[in-house]
């Protein structure tokens, strides 16, 4: 098939840090792209999760996408200018664990 | 967003828009019915059939020229496709199904003559120590990545688990740079006695399909390394090691970036479950499975299902089962046309189902007996095997009092990576599973706020 030239490339910022992706890229190819692994801490035990199904079934790589928080970073793609934003500080409180 | 719920009718409703809702719907429209399609991605194709983005596939070419050409005749058909669109839920036989757009959350109800559920599957996981650590995927992660978005999902990568798609994906990872550190086949599918090879004689082609694969593998030094098993990953802040496991008690830390591990697929049955529809237990007893006649009609009048979500069988077996039962749906809906001939679309139907049959019987589960007390199996709700064994013990919790005593299967995933695992640390023999409930699908609550008119 063409395979010809690269796609355009788009900026988008993670945690206010400049990156580059494909367009149509998903949101969670530019993070792994970045090196960017863990996403969010789970709320009952407070450790860090990252991706894992890429489907949309397990919800672990919830972003905050544009200011949308609770975004699956596996079923988004990324636009230009897109803020991306993960959520791995320690938790203030965690059930247990 | 959701103060008016926008209410639609069609002859019928197919929720899925992979191999089997395709080629279903492709049938019922050209026999004449009016047809919606829902499917909760932006893009019709299922995860068989998925579709590059538009960017992408101008650079690196379309990933799958067959559900192209499948997706333009079903949009050519006439079939009303509504992308985007989940379906949360159903009452009175399925003939009215409640949806929500997963852009704005604005809800809908359709209403139907018959419905058609191709829900397909996801993939069945088994936990192990270290399971939850970023960088710690499913191999269908990786497929994706590699063929969608052209990424490998790591520099030096541990493949590992059962089933026949460890091979494609070890391949699609080849193809975008990566390295493999190993491929880990828990069973011995690759050199099978002579009476399990006499099943599979008969499906040539899918044969050839897993040969090119391991020749693919073999022409760059990826050998698979049967009988062998993680045991446990590790790492501070996402996975660095790994180690395997070997039929001789031996055991080997490699190190890795990225760790994929799976066990084939779950039926995703959420919405015949839901509807009340008859089940029974899989080949491999872990999962409920809609009764269903040779066309796909459950025990709920007017409800059909088809593709993977009535039992693991792969892309082709899900075309024909699609087709079947269009055409099942067609005699009921529109008895006045000439009848089609079915007995061809029946016969391959039952060939594919005997291939499936020796795939479950190539590539067995390993026993849940194995899983350490301290292994988390609820990822949403953080709770562990001996937690959810310790339950069960108490000798008057069944499935659904474990669940209640542990919170295990509570959480945001609704019990879809865990469900399997809890129900056989928590069953008495008997296979069982976890109660369908509206929502089927996480919904905003914004949803269910400002949709009071719901029910």
């Amino acid at each position: 098939m063409s395979t010809s030239p690269l796609p355009e490339t788009v900026t988008v910022t993670i945690d206010g840090i400049p990156s580059q992706a494909w367009a149509g890229q998903s949101v969670t190819a530019a993070l792994v792209t970045a090196g960017i692994w863990p996403l969010r801490r789970n709320p009952v035990d407070g450790r860090l999760r990252g991706p894992f199904c890429g489907m949309g079934v397990c919800l672990e790589c919830e972003v905050t996408l544009n200011g949308r928080p609770g975004s699956r970073s596996c079923t988004a793609h990324v636009t230009d200018g897109m803020d991306i934003r993960t959520h791995t500080e320690p938790l203030p409180t965690v059930a247990h664990g | 967003m959701a103060d008016v719920m926008a209410e639609s009718e069609t002859d019928v409703a197919v929720i899925g828009g992979g191999p089997a809702g395709l080629h279903a719907a492709l049938v019922l429209a050209r026999g004449g019915l009016s047809v919606v399609l829902l499917d909760e991605s932006d893009t019709l194709g299922g995860q068989y059939y998925k579709r590059r983005a538009e960017q992408l596939a101008a650079a690196f070419g379309d990933f799958r020229p067959r559900g192209t050409e499948l997706i333009r005749q079903v949009r050519a058909a006439g079939v009303v496709c509504r992308t985007g669109t989940l379906v949360w839920g159903a009452e009175d036989a399925g003939r009215t199904l409640f949806t929500s757009d997963v852009h704005t959350g604005a809800l809908g109800r359709l209403s139907t003559r018959a419905t058609l559920a191709a829900t397909g599957a996801y993939e069945r996981s088994l936990p192990f120590p270290g399971w939850t650590l970023p960088g710690v995927v499913t191999p269908g992660f990786a497929l994706h990545l590699a063929t969608m978005d052209r990424v490998p999902v790591g520099s030096r990568v541990v493949l590992a688990g059962t089933g026949p798609f460890l091979l494609p994906v070890a391949c699609a990872l080849l193809e975008v740079g990566a390295r493999i550190e190993a491929l880990i086949e828990l069973n011995h599918p690759y050199r099978p006695r002579a009476s399990v090879i006499g099943g599979a004689l008969r499906q040539p082609a899918r044969l050839a399909e897993a040969a090119r694969y391991l020749l693919t593998l073999a022409r760059h030094g990826v050998r698979v390394e049967q009988g062998s098993r993680v045991l446990a990953a590790y790492g501070d802040t996402q996975v660095t090691a790994v180690d395997i496991g070997h039929e001789d008690g031996s055991v080997r830390r490699l190190e890795t970036d990225a760790l994929c591990v799976g066990f084939g697929f779950r039926p995703s049955t959420e919405l015949p479950r839901l509807l009340g529809c008859r089940t029974e237990p899989d080949p491999t007893g872990t999962e409920q499975l809609p009764v269903v006649d040779a066309d796909g009609a459950t025990s709920v009048d007017g409800l059909y299902v088809a593709g993977d979500c009535a039992g693991i069988a792969g892309v082709h077996a899900a075309g024909v089962r699609g087709q079947l039962a269009a055409h099942a749906i067609l005699r009921r809906l529109a008895p006045g046309r000439a009848p089609v001939r079915v007995a061809g679309l029946r016969r391959r139907a039952r060939a594919l189902d005997r291939f499936a049959a020796l795939a479950d019987r190539l590539y067995p589960m390993p026993a849940t007996a194995d899983i350490p007390d301290a292994t988390q199996v609820c990822r949403c709700e953080s709770v562990s095997a001996g937690e959810i064994r310790q339950a069960a013990a108490t000798g008057w919790n069944d499935l659904h009092g474990t669940k209640a005593a542990t919170r295990a299967g509570m959480g945001p995933c609704q019990g879809r990576e865990c469900g399997h695992i809890v129900a056989a640390l928590a069953g008495r023999g008997e296979a069982e599973c976890f109660a369908a409930r509206m929502p089927i699908r996480p919904l905003p609550m914004a949803a269910t706020v400002e949709g009071q008119d719901v029910r």
